[in-house]
């Protein structure tokens, strides 16, 4: 690694420049331009403002989608969750059957998305299930389910099995074991899983427009408002969903280290 | 306790893992208050006897009795056995008193008298200022005290060890071992402890078991192991030894002859019906230890033959001398003496006339 010669290195250190450069610039414009006024399609670069974000404060469609959002994604969250631990515990140490089953898991996921949403969409008609939030909140589980139990499976198998067996040979019923020593060496695994989850269904946009009735989460309205026209409160709500968005990977980054490293001698 | 009684015993137990049998027809006894090692190469079967004992496996066929009652269907956290496992398996999520108290605390026991008894057992293992760190803040010998005290602290009947010093470096397990030994004579708790390191077993146990392949070999104490091994895998196993092939000859009081390369040697059958028994012209083997061969001089009416010193190498206390023996069937032994500072008083490559005593050779059946 250390050993390139200077000329090298200066070149690999220009490319990676130039490449995140053209990736990632454009993010950052809608949040620069998110601070200043737009008069005749051109953004007038002369006066800093925070107008456009009052002005998104003051639209009483993107709150009701923020809500609708926030009430999705946390039910996606417990849903996912649970039936994710639920699926890692059970299928732990199991041979028979995993791999099938984590396919099935893992299928949502890969898949491009409207064909999920088609193939959910087509389900729900079928057994009659009107479509509303319930519907939209099925759909992101289905597609969050692989991150949990993928998350928690990967904590489960680096946990040495003698932590259990040391837990009945000290008398412990198999209970008092889950309680106290399986779940909480999984909660950082658990906690990292529904934050990733949550962000996941925060942005998910192409199986929501597929499955939700008469309400639309935030980005099925940031959608909606594009088709309308460009107007200048779309950079600030897509400023804001960005820093959302870094701020919950963030987080999920934190918890998912494992515990060992963080309770590192002093 | 009456060291006398037998605390826990093994009638006729079989494991297999599928088709793979593991252990073959085991009976064992273990004493009250004994310290007990289990001594076995990688494969041995020697840790499954031990999580057999615990519970931690179903038998494939015997019993264990406890006190004389079956207990092979027990399930694991019934029994009143504990561990200390090779990984110490401490909770990483509880400091060392939770992990201490865990045993207490799952029985319902009351808190104030969990925590008085967690403070006397850390103080046993001399961690009490350790009460509050968790494991990953402590060193390997902390950890390894942890878990004993974690295992001590619900006064089991029977403390199962699966070579817990195995990850410490030398001098640290030199000190465990004295450590162990000094709390089994304090709490008077029988230890079982399993090990494939010979020195460890002989330097704590009070009576060893040796095993191969899934078959107890020899149980006795560590004396009886180094001066009357009952087989070749024990004669080799078992300290250093010099083993040379032979015929055995006619028994005579205590004492048998065996014609070897080396001419017909005679060493002692005492105590060893087995030996006596054996008829004339069996295979065998002439055992004798490094440290009971030495030079001969005109004295010595005993078991005399002559070699040459291949290599001499200096060990601190001893030095140990290879010596290749003439003949058809060339044998190399070993040869352990006294260093002394003024230099060894044998030289490589000279030819030596060795001898050992009768009494100090033992007879092993091929």
């Amino acid at each position: 690694m250390n050993a390139l010669p200077r000329p090298s290195t200066i070149f690999l250190a220009a490319i990676t420049a130039l490449v995140a450069v053209l990736l990632y610039s454009p993010l950052f414009v809608p949040i620069v331009s998110s601070f200043f006024t737009i008069s005749h399609g051109n953004v007038d670069w002369s006066s800093p403002t925070l107008a456009t974000y009052v002005a998104l404060a003051e639209n009483h469609d993107i709150l009701a989608a923020l809500r609708t959002t926030l009430i999705v994604g946390v039910c996606t969250v417990i849903l996912s969750v649970v039936s994710g631990t639920l699926l890692a515990l059970y299928y732990h140490g199991r041979r028979s059957g995993r791999s099938f089953l984590q396919f099935i898991i893992f299928l949502p996921f890969l898949m491009p998305p409207i064909i999920s949403g088609l193939a959910l969409l087509i389900f729900f008609r079928e057994i009659h299930l009107e479509r509303s939030l319930l519907t939209v909140v099925i759909g992101h589980t289905v597609f969050v389910l692989a991150i949990v139990y993928r998350t928690v499976l990967m904590r489960l198998q680096s946990m040495s099995r003698t932590l259990v067996e040391a837990s009945y040979d000290l008398g412990a019923t198999g209970w008092q074991t889950f309680w106290r020593i399986i779940l909480p060496n999984l909660s950082s695994a658990m906690v990292g899983g529904a934050i990733l989850a949550f962000a996941l269904s925060f942005d998910e946009t192409m199986i929501t427009i597929l499955v939700t009735g008469t309400q639309s989460t935030l980005p099925v309205r940031l959608w909606a408002m594009m088709r309308l026209g460009f107007s200048p409160d779309i950079n600030a709500l897509v400023a804001l969903i960005l820093m959302f968005t870094v701020l919950l990977c963030v987080l999920a980054a934190r918890f998912l280290i494992p515990r060992q490293m963080a309770t590192e001698r002093t | 306790m009456n060291q006398n009684t037998d605390l826990l015993t093994l009638r006729s137990v079989s494991k297999s893992y599928g088709t793979v049998p593991v252990l073959h027809d085991i009976d064992l006894s273990i004493k009250d208050g004994e310290f007990l090692t289990v001594l076995g190469p990688s494969g041995s079967g020697k840790t499954t006897v031990l999580r057999l004992i615990g519970g931690l496996e179903p038998l494939t066929a015997g019993e264990i009795r406890l006190d004389g009652q079956d207990i092979s269907r027990m399930p694991i956290n019934k029994r009143p056995f504990n561990t200390v496992f090779q990984d110490y398996a401490l909770f990483p999520h509880m400091t060392v008193s939770g992990n201490v108290g865990y045993g207490l605390s799952v029985r319902h026991m009351k808190r104030k008298e969990i925590t008085r008894r967690v403070a006397e057992a850390l103080e046993l293992v001399q961690l009490g200022r350790f009460a509050d760190r968790f494991p990953a803040q402590l060193s390997g010998g902390q950890r390894q005290r942890v878990a004993l005290a974690r295992a001590l602290i619900c006064q089991p009947r029977l403390i199962l060890l699966d070579e817990p010093l195995a990850a410490l470096d030398l001098e640290l397990r030199r000190q465990m071992q004295e450590f162990l030994k000094s709390i089994q004579r304090e709490i008077k708790t029988t230890f079982l402890f399993v090990t494939h390191d010979q020195e460890e077993a002989i330097g704590m146990a009070d009576r060893i078991c040796v095993m191969q392949a899934g078959h107890i070999r020899q149980l006795g104490t560590p004396h009886d192991l180094y001066y009357k091994p009952n087989c070749e895998f024990v004669a080799r196993f078992f300290g250093e030894n010099n083993l040379v092939p032979g015929k055995l000859g006619p028994a005579q009081g205590e004492q048998r002859s065996i014609e070897t390369a080396l001419g017909r040697l005679v060493c002692s059958i005492s105590d060893q019906p087995h030996l006596k028994a054996a008829p004339d012209g069996a295979s065998a083997f002439a055992a004798f230890r490094p440290e009971a061969l030495h030079m001969a001089d005109a004295t010595d009416s005993g078991n005399s033959f002559s070699g040459t010193i291949a290599d001499l190498a200096f060990a601190g206390s001893s030095t140990v001398a290879t010596i290749t023996t003439g003949g058809d069937a060339a044998q190399r032994l070993r040869l352990r003496m006294p260093s002394r500072i003024d230099g060894s008083v044998l030289k490589s490559g000279e030819t030596v006339s060795l001898c050992f005593a009768p009494h100090e050779g033992h007879l092993v059946l091929a």
